[in-house]
């Protein structure tokens, strides 16, 4: 099992429940092949950064996954017949996480080791922050 | 003897160039997101063109990271692949 990213772009015209439906399509396709959805994010209307199929702002919602590769290609086909989804991408974030989690306790244990002067990680940013 | 090279001329005023450093090391950035569109639209200037190392000064371990979320940020039109 590995933890992957899926972000998708749905046509900004599209309704709330429209919306609301292809999240609960993906969810079940993750479920139901024995994957978990960890977050849930509707990052909302945004000018695309060029235009896509004639758009020129999408409604962006974000999945994080735990899942195996078959689940990820399962939703790939099913957003790619989706006619109300104008774009998606996967990106896979276990060796990410990982990575991170080595950086954050070598960090820890040279703070540690230092004593209380060592100056404090940056907070981490959330999502919508860093989407404006 | 002594070379001249060594002895700078007099009036003649040493250049200094502020040194670079690399944003992401100075203030510990560790995971560089292709979500953070405030972060990366520092590095890509109007042309929206990754900007090069030797200007911007990010160390190349960073660097790598930034152009690795610049481009995934481009597949999902976070970012522009060109301007118009």
């Amino acid at each position: 099992m590995r933890h992957y990213e899926i972000m998708f772009i749905v046509n900004p015209n599209a309704a709330e429940e429209e919306i609301d439906k292809i999240n609960t399509q993906v969810e079940g396709i993750v479920t139901s092949g024995g994957g978990t959805v960890d977050k849930v994010e509707k990052m909302g209307k945004r000018r695309l950064a060029y235009e896509v199929d004639r758009h020129r702002e999408g409604y962006y919602v974000l999945f994080v996954i735990t899942a195996n590769g078959d689940i990820v290609k399962e939703c790939e086909r099913r957003l790619r017949v989706m006619d109300a989804v104008i774009k998606y991408i996967t990106v896979r974030t276990d060796d990410e996480v990982r990575r991170l989690d080595k950086m954050k306790n070598y960090r820890q244990k040279r703070a540690a080791r230092r004593g209380s002067g060592e100056r404090a990680p940056a907070p981490t940013q959330s999502v919508e922050e860093a989407m404006q | 003897m002594k070379s001249a090279k060594e002895k700078r001329p007099a009036g003649q005023k040493q250049y200094y160039r502020r040194k670079k450093v690399c944003k992401f090391c100075v203030e510990r950035i560790d995971a560089i997101n292709y979500k953070d569109v405030k972060l990366l639209s520092q590095f890509v200037p109007e042309r929206a063109k990754i900007m090069p190392r030797r200007i911007s000064g990010v160390c190349s371990h960073h660097q790598r990271q930034l152009n690795d979320a610049i481009k995934k940020a481009r597949n999902i039109a976070l970012l522009p692949f060109a301007t118009e």
